[in-house]
């Protein structure tokens, strides 16, 4: 629900009153974090219980609010005395985050989350399990350890890599940032010491990782920028004419032009980094692309690649 | 609003909570601070049960028992209204407000629901260690959720289709939400993209369901078992340098056959051949496709 500023406060009050109520005089301070607010507006929201109550609002009949130094006791408030269930969205908000966190290579099955997230599931009478599946990415447990074990201490790796775009393994020295996740997968950023730059690796495609004893100063800021795909000035640049089923590649690479086509295709003119990647995306898209315009050593790219394929089928 | 608005929304809600009887609009604007013209009290009345409604609170309009002539009343069950105390420990509070906060689905509010369960609580929290870049929403994901928790059947329009199904799962895969559900006319299991989905899904009033015991989930789907096609099971031989971020990719349980030269032959459920021959073929001269025949064929013939 996207509630109004109004309806957040009725909300806040109506989840705060009795958990105040439940508890042996918290102190301001522990309710203020607890509920997200400051000590003012808390001041502002205990003062509009003074008044509130059932018929027929004689004072015996009010909810009693006592405040006495830093401390604050709610009595009387038993038509209260539970908070508000959740709504579908905060309820499919919070399992969506509990099962992504557990669903990561190495979560603690039997930990506090996993407990939580069970005991939430059994009150809104769903078997989170069975209901809800989210993955966030795939890796293998223990090069996911050693990756956030680099972060966190700023050491160097050493990694086992199968670089999709070359279609070959590769050994590289990194010195990693951050992990992060999005669209479907984890990758880890780093300085590569091979490449000389700034690179990002799909952590499902690390087959080992080994922490080294080097030690690195990290970016003042990093961020998982979205883009695993960036062209260098001196990459090789192609024409491709896409019919409409393929025309999502111009949305999904940092295409340089695009101009529409008669019959709904797109003509569009991109960077090819490796030639592995580019094999994939000829072979992949088959009769849906048409290479107008290639360097000589591109040009027949997918022609080349398909017979390749077709050769372990004879 | 008003600390004078606010007080009489809680008020209200005390009332209605409190009520074991339907409470009549006329009893309601003698009880509580609302405005002595009858229009005007309309007005502000109306506005406070959307107010109420808005937030989720289950605000039930009935006849008043015995009353005649007939005359409408209000009241919130508190069954309905009441969230039973989940017993969440300081830690595992904490646990779920790191996983909130880490994990964001667009659109959705990350931590109001924490508010109800205990509040925002930071202790015995580890760091992630991952970085989670929000979720895509979709306007029909929070209601899905409902359909599924409650067993509802829903419909939905699907590739230009109205559609009735049973919602048992939703998942998020490969940075895209999915419903898994019985659809009622084709008599069949079938999985469904959200963003696909045509407008908005609505609940029926047909009797709750139960969803089948032998669906495997808490496993990453590949593309290929998200289609509505015929089921057909594939047989795919991977070369040595390939097997290990295939297999990372597939899960060890879809391997079955090792060679000795380091090559594996996994076995796929296939509902999506698109999406499988683009699978396959995105390792270049490094798969096979062996069996069956009509994958086999279907591969060579797009190469062709």
């Amino acid at each position: 629900m996207s509630a109004s500023g109004s309806a957040v406060r009725l909300q806040r009050l109506l989840a705060m009153v009795p958990w105040i109520a439940g508890q042996d005089g918290p102190t301001l301070e522990e309710v203020c974090a607890r509920f997200g607010l400051t000590a003012k507006e808390l001041a502002a929201d205990l003062e509009v219980m003074w008044l509130v109550g059932l018929p027929p609002y004689t004072p015996d009949a009010l909810i009693d609010v006592v405040q006495e130094g830093d401390r604050v006791w709610i009595h009387f408030a038993d038509v209260f005395d539970a908070p508000q269930r959740l709504t579908p969205d905060q309820a499919v908000a919070l399992l969506t985050a509990g099962a992504s966190v557990l669903a990561l290579p190495g979560a603690d099955d039997g930990g506090a989350l996993a407990r939580g997230v069970a005991k939430l599931s059994a009150v809104l009478g769903v078997d989170a399990d069975q209901v809800l599946d989210v993955d966030l990415g795939a890796g293998a447990t223990d090069v996911l350890d050693v990756l956030r074990m680099a972060v966190a201490d700023r050491r160097r790796v050493h990694l086992d890599y199968y670089s999709y775009g070359r279609d070959a393994r590769t050994e590289r020295d990194v010195d990693p940032y951050l992990v992060h996740a999005e669209d479907g997968s984890l990758y880890v950023l780093g300085h590569c010491h091979q490449a000389g730059g700034e690179r990002r690796f799909r952590v499902d495609r690390i087959a080992a990782a080994v922490l080294l004893d080097e030690t690195f100063d990290p970016p003042a800021s990093v961020s998982g920028a979205r883009g695993v795909f960036q062209p260098d000035d001196d990459d090789p640049r192609v024409v491709l004419d896409l019919s409409p089923a393929a025309s999502w590649v111009a949305e999904t690479y940092p295409v340089e032009s695009t101009e529409p086509l008669s019959g709904g295709g797109l003509r569009v003119r991109l960077a090819v980094s490796t030639e592995g990647w580019f094999e994939r995306l000829l072979v992949g898209l088959g009769p849906e692309v048409t290479v107008v315009d290639a360097p000589r050593a591109l040009r027949h790219a997918g022609r080349r690649a398909s017979a390749r394929i077709l050769d372990r089928y004879r | 609003m008003s600390g004078q608005k606010l007080e009489r929304l809680l008020n209200l809600t005390a009332l209605l909570l409190d009520a074991r009887r339907p409470i009549t609009a006329e009893r309601i604007q003698q009880q509580l601070d609302y405005p002595e013209d009858r229009t005007a009290f309309r007005r502000a009345f109306e506005r406070d049960k959307d107010e109420l409604r808005t937030m989720g609170i289950p605000l039930r309009v009935e006849k008043v028992p015995g009353a005649l002539p007939e005359v409408d009343g209000y009241r919130i069950p508190r069954e309905e209204y009441a969230l039973r105390d989940p017993g969440l420990t300081t830690e595992e509070l904490g646990a779920l407000h790191l996983a909130a906060s880490a994990v964001q689905v667009e659109g959705l509010p990350s931590t109001e629901g924490l508010l109800k369960l205990g509040g925002l609580v930071t202790e015995g929290a580890r760091d992630l260690g991952v970085q989670v870049a929000p979720l895509p929403a979709d306007p029909n994901l929070a209601r899905l959720f409902g359909a599924v928790s409650s067993r509802t059947p829903v419909r939905l329009r699907y590739h230009s289709q109205d559609r009735t199904i049973d919602p048992y799962r939703l998942e998020f895969q490969r940075g895209r939400w999915y419903l898994t559900g019985y659809d009622h006319l084709r008599e069949e299991e079938r999985n469904y993209r959200l963003e696909r989905i045509e407008g908005d899904i609505e609940l029926t009033d047909e009797p709750t369901f139960e969803p089948p015991a032998t669906t495997v989930p808490g496993r990453a789907r590949g593309a290929w078992e998200l289609g509505g096609e015929e089921p057909l099971r594939a047989r795919v031989r991977i070369d040595g340098p390939q097997v290990g971020w295939a297999v990372q990719h597939l899960g060890p349980d879809h391997v079955v056959e090792e060679s000795a030269d380091g090559s594996v032959v996994v076995e796929l459920p296939v509902t999506n051949r698109a999406a499988f021959r683009s699978f396959v073929l995105s390792f270049l001269d490094h798969a096979e496709v062996l069996e069956p025949l009509e994958l086999r064929d279907d591969l060579i013939a797009w190469l062709s």
